[in-house]
């Protein structure tokens, strides 16, 4: 693999070293407070896994797609979720190509044809034509196996790395389900498509080539779909997680309908032929609604979202903000820059109200006071002439 | 500012409520949990205790980085990765996890397979150490759990090594090499946690095995940390490695001279074929062409490239392997010497551009600290460290002799024999002669070969056709190999001007008594230690049983682009005091394995000492 390092010899004055040493008392507290999680089914795991693991790769398939440029992988992992050669795999560049390949667990190769993706669940069903009596996930059933908790020991499979090709079985990883949480949470720091419920696994699960592939539990039953690779871009760090097969979300269509779907309703739905993908009702990004509210000049990777001005008769003057206000929340969700505050507001349309919290100094006694703001958004104002 | 002191206090005080209660919380749980759990646990406990002692933290002497090693044997050697001994110079400082700082010398280094063997000097001589014993990489299955051992970010300053324990994610993983080095065939990978500084050390099963040395890991975007996704090299690959390894030697791996494709055929599904091969390696000359369909190698099925540049890589150069291939539906078994991977004089070329992270950026070589290790490291082109060289030459020389001191015997050789001379009964007889020429008065050796034909070879006399020095036709010349064989008896090392040195370990797959092609080639396969020599122009390979040093056969090279010829010596019995072989089966070319020219079946030796 082109991407592999080799050489693991610790040098003394790099840099790495440092940055390990800080996160030590973090890490110190993280074990005592998770040691009880880990001790009840620790133990029951002393049973190596090679038969499940041979077990689970049969279902899997590999992906060979579009990709290959600015740090997009050209590989992938997939599921057959049918005898008859249904895959079913993330929504990804990946499957943007005439030319989608899948090697199955014994060697055979297949062009494989999309037939619909859904970006609000991330995924995509594909399919291979002529095979049969193929090993498979059962969808349904695994929809309605009860959601996996934290602390749970759960296997996790894909073709990270494209490390196997044609007949080697995938990777094999071991972790623990950290939380059961939404993905939306994280929005604006994640570019993540998904918004639903995720299970965050504490194994390094997601990297490149690593979207579509499973994690199980340790009998190898499925439990979810490994999603993307998403950096927190403030962080720089990485998330790994999947997609729960039984979750759930709720998307507010063109004509104001309420549509709920879920991945056993997509699979059923998308091998009938009968899948209408979600129209949303607002675009997802854009320019948002009209605030007024004018922020310090952006000058550092951080700035903090100080508010310079605010537009006169906006809605942000009749909420009565003020200059020096630091909005520190947006709908509950903390904005720690500029960057940030930006990015959540753009997703905010006309007619939605947005709560901020804010936090203000008094300019006598310099206390400070944090303040909750209803701020409606309305259009933007037509340039007077 | 007392305020401000109070605040780590209260920190402190901090964690310690928390600990407090995580062990109250575990302490509940213990009372409820299974039996075999806590046994399971306290079986990996066990394990661990067992395996840290033989565990090596490795620092350079002079202390500006450090990896991680173990100990395989009671006298000190210990596996690490030719990356960490790059970093740290063929004398190090090694810390064991009994808080002792020992002096350590390299040994010998495969640097295709990232492996380098060094050696631990004991406090007192003879002064045994904890080592790990070796375990059978063939049977670790992705979804096994592992243990690696070692000295991540270098945190053990008491030598005490960092344990993570993870699953097995995949074998036979291939991963590709940087330029020409540091290639993992056939390697585990694991979603144990390794990271710099672990590079080198052990991987254990759950029995405190050693299955494989960690060294390298899958990064893109994450840094050169942890990403989920490490590799170690087998131990099993190693194990082919280690004889090489002990004698000092600097190995190659190995290749076979042939570029291989799949092709996709209808109905019949995939063939692995051969898309070109070099006209002068050995397995053309076993009789593989193009678009021959590889079966199995070393007894090993192949269906696809990785798989085959897999198990190649698994082999040190020079060594002998049987390779199945099928030609029009039939399959054909033939014993192949490989093809090393290296280009063949040592800094001839290096990879020009590396688009591998390579480690750090190596500071002009220091040079090497005064330590009593010093005194253990003999640089010479072509091995690691040659004094183990010379060990281990030393050793092997010595046992010989014990089977039969011939050093005195520089006189007139004679020997006779019934023959098979290509399936043809001959009475034989076979002489080595010291005489003086007419007009010179210094002498010159003459062999004779008198088996109903009659042939004399002077095998030091220059400007002879190749023919002459092949002859007897068929054999790959014989009469160059009794006059070689005679050589090293009589003078052993000091009688070879060109090269004399141990060649590491090889097996032999001497032919079955009844003179048939062996049916099954790995059935035939006995190791042996082997000793390389050059005279006259002339090389050879010298087999020694590993059991018991007894020269098994040997094979004499007149020409690089022909097949040597080889001799295979047995029914030793005793002859004037000395222990000789009363069988001789003397095989040459041939496809598949070497065609029999003749076997001698000795009456007598008549060796008479120098005049």
């Amino acid at each position: 693999m082109h991407t592999t390092g080799a050489s693991w010899w610790a040098s003394k004055t790099r840099p790495t070293l440092r940055k390990i040493d800080t996160m030590k008392p973090l890490r110190l507290l993280f074990l005592i407070g998770t040691s009880a999680i880990f001790f009840a089914p620790a133990a029951r795991a002393d049973q190596p896994f090679a038969d499940i693991a041979d077990q689970v790769n049969k279902k899997l398939v590999k992906l060979f797609g579009s990709g290959g440029f600015r740090g997009l992988a050209s590989y992938g992992s997939g599921m057959l979720v049918s005898p008859d050669g249904y895959v079913l795999t993330v929504a990804t560049h990946l499957i943007e190509t005439q030319d989608l390949r899948v090697h199955l667990y014994d060697g055979r190769r297949y062009q494989a044809k999309v037939i619909v993706s859904e970006p609000e669940l991330d995924v995509a069903l594909l399919k291979l034509e002529n095979v049969e009596d193929l090993p498979y996930f059962d969808i349904p059933q695994a929809g309605k196996r009860p959601l996996a908790q934290a602390g749970d020991w759960v296997l996790a499979f894909s073709n990270q790395f494209q490390i196997a090709t044609r007949d080697e079985p995938m990777s094999v990883q071991r972790g623990v389900i950290a939380s059961h949480s939404k993905l939306h949470g994280r929005r604006g720091i994640h570019e993540a498509v998904y918004q639903g419920d995720v299970y965050v696994i504490d194994a390094i699960t997601n990297n490149p080539g690593a979207g579509g592939g499973v994690i199980t539990t340790r009998k190898g039953e499925l439990l979810g779909i490994i999603g993307r690779e998403l950096r927190n871009s403030l962080t720089e760090t990485w998330i790994n997680y999947a997609v729960p097969i039984a979750a759930k979300v709720e998307i507010r269509e063109a004509g104001d309908k309420l549509r709920t779907v879920s991945i056993p309703e997509f699979v059923d739905q998308a091998m009938r032929g009968k899948y209408k993908p979600i129209q949303r009702k607002e675009p997802r990004e854009g320019p948002g609604g009209y605030h007024g509210i004018v922020l310090v000049p952006n000058v550092v990777d951080r700035t903090p979202p100080f508010i310079e001005d605010i537009l006169p008769g906006s809605p942000a003057a009749k909420a009565g903000l003020r200059p020096d206000d630091l909005i520190v929340y947006v709908d509950g969700e903390q904005v720690i820059s500029v960057k940030a505050f930006n990015m959540a507001m753009s997703r905010i349309q006309p007619g939605q109200t947005v709560t901020l919290e804010i936090r203000r100094s008094d300019r006598e006694s310099k206390a400070e006071k944090l303040v909750t703001v209803k701020l409606p958004l309305t259009e933007r104002p037509k340039p007077k002439r | 500012m007392p305020f401000k002191h109070h605040t780590p206090v209260r920190f402190i005080s901090g964690i310690l409520l928390i600990a407090f209660g995580a062990t109250a919380l575990v302490s509940v749980h213990a009372q409820t949990i299974d039996k075999r759990i806590l046994d399971a646990e306290a079986k990996r406990v066990a394990v661990i205790e067992k395996a840290k002692p033989a565990v090596v933290a490795i620092f350079s002497a002079g202390g500006q980085g450090g990896g991680s090693g173990v100990v395989i044997s009671r006298d000190g050697y210990a596996l690490t990765n030719f990356h960490v001994v790059q970093g740290s110079g063929p004398v190090m400082k090694c810390g064991l996890p009994d808080g002792v700082l020992y002096d350590a010398v390299l040994v010998g280094l495969d640097k295709v397979g990232d492996v380098a063997l060094i050696k631990l000097l004991p406090q007192k001589t003879g002064k045994d150490f904890p080592f790990a014993p070796m375990g059978d990489s063939d049977k670790v299955k992705a979804g096994d759990w592992s243990m690696a051992m070692g000295n991540p970010f270098l945190l053990a300053t008491d030598f005490t090594p960092t344990v993570t324990y993870g699953l097995v994610s995949g074998v036979h993983r291939y991963q590709y090499p940087a330029g020409r080095l540091l290639e993992y065939t056939d390697c585990i990978q694991i979603d144990t946690s390794i990271n710099p500084g672990n590079s080198g050390g052990p991987l254990f099963n759950m029995d405190g095995e050693i299955i494989g040395i960690n060294g390298r890991g899958s990064f893109e975007k994450r840094g050169r940390v942890n990403s989920g996704v490490g590799y170690a090299i087998s131990i099993n690959q190693i194990k082919n490695f280690l004889g090489h390894l002990y004698a000092g030697l600097d190995t190659d791996h190995a290749s076979l001279g042939a570029r291989v494709e799949t092709v996709k055929e209808e109905g019949a599904g995939e063939r692995l074929t051969v898309r070109s091969i070099l006209e002068d390696c050995d397995a053309r000359r076993r009789g593989l062409d193009t678009d021959d369909e590889l079966v199995a190698f070393a007894g090993r099925p192949i269906t696809s490239v990785n798989q085959y540049t897999n198990v190649l890589g698994l082999y040190p150069k020079g060594w002998r392997m049987p390779l199945v291939y099928r030609r029009n539906n039939n399959k054909k078994e033939v014993l192949v010497r490989l093809m090393g991977v290296q280009p063949q004089e040592v800094n001839e070329e290096q990879p020009k551009s590396n688009p591998q992270p390579q480690p750090s950026p190596q500071p002009p070589t220091p040079p090497i600290p005064n330590t009593p290790a010093k005194k253990l490291y003999v640089p010479k082109t072509g091995f690691a460290n040659f004094y183990f060289n010379k060990q281990h030459l030393d050793r092997l020389l010595a046992a010989s002799r014990k089977q039969g001191d011939f050093s005195a015997l520089g006189g007139n050789w004679r020997i006779e024999a019934d023959a098979l001379v290509r399936n043809t009964r001959r009475d034989v007889v076979f002489a080595v002669t010291e005489e003086k020429d007419k007009d010179s008065k210094s002498p010159k050796t003459l062999v004779r070969l008198n088996m109903g034909t009659a042939y004399t070879l002077e095998p030091l006399k220059s400007g002879q056709e190749l023919d002459e020095l092949l002859q007897p036709a068929g054999s790959g010349g014989l009469m160059l190999a009794l006059y070689q064989y005679r050589h090293l008896l009589v003078l052993g090392q000091k009688g070879f001007e060109g090269a004399f040195y141990h060649g590491g370990h090889e097996p032999l797959y001497p032919p079955p008594p009844d003179g048939a092609a062996p049916r099954n080639l790995k059935d035939r396969r006995v190791d042996t230690e082997v000793i390389r020599t050059e005279h006259a122009g002339v090389t050879a390979k010298w087999y020694f049983s590993l059991k018991d040093q007894t020269l098994l056969g040997f094979e004499v090279q007149v020409d690089k682009e022909k097949d040597p010829c080889e001799v295979y010596l047995s029914e030793y019995r005793m002859s004037e005091g000395r222990l000789l072989p009363h069988r001789w089966e003397v095989r040459y070319g041939g496809e598949g394995y070497p065609e029999r020219y003749a076997v001698f079946n000795i009456k007598s030796y008549q060796l008479a000492a120098a005049k």
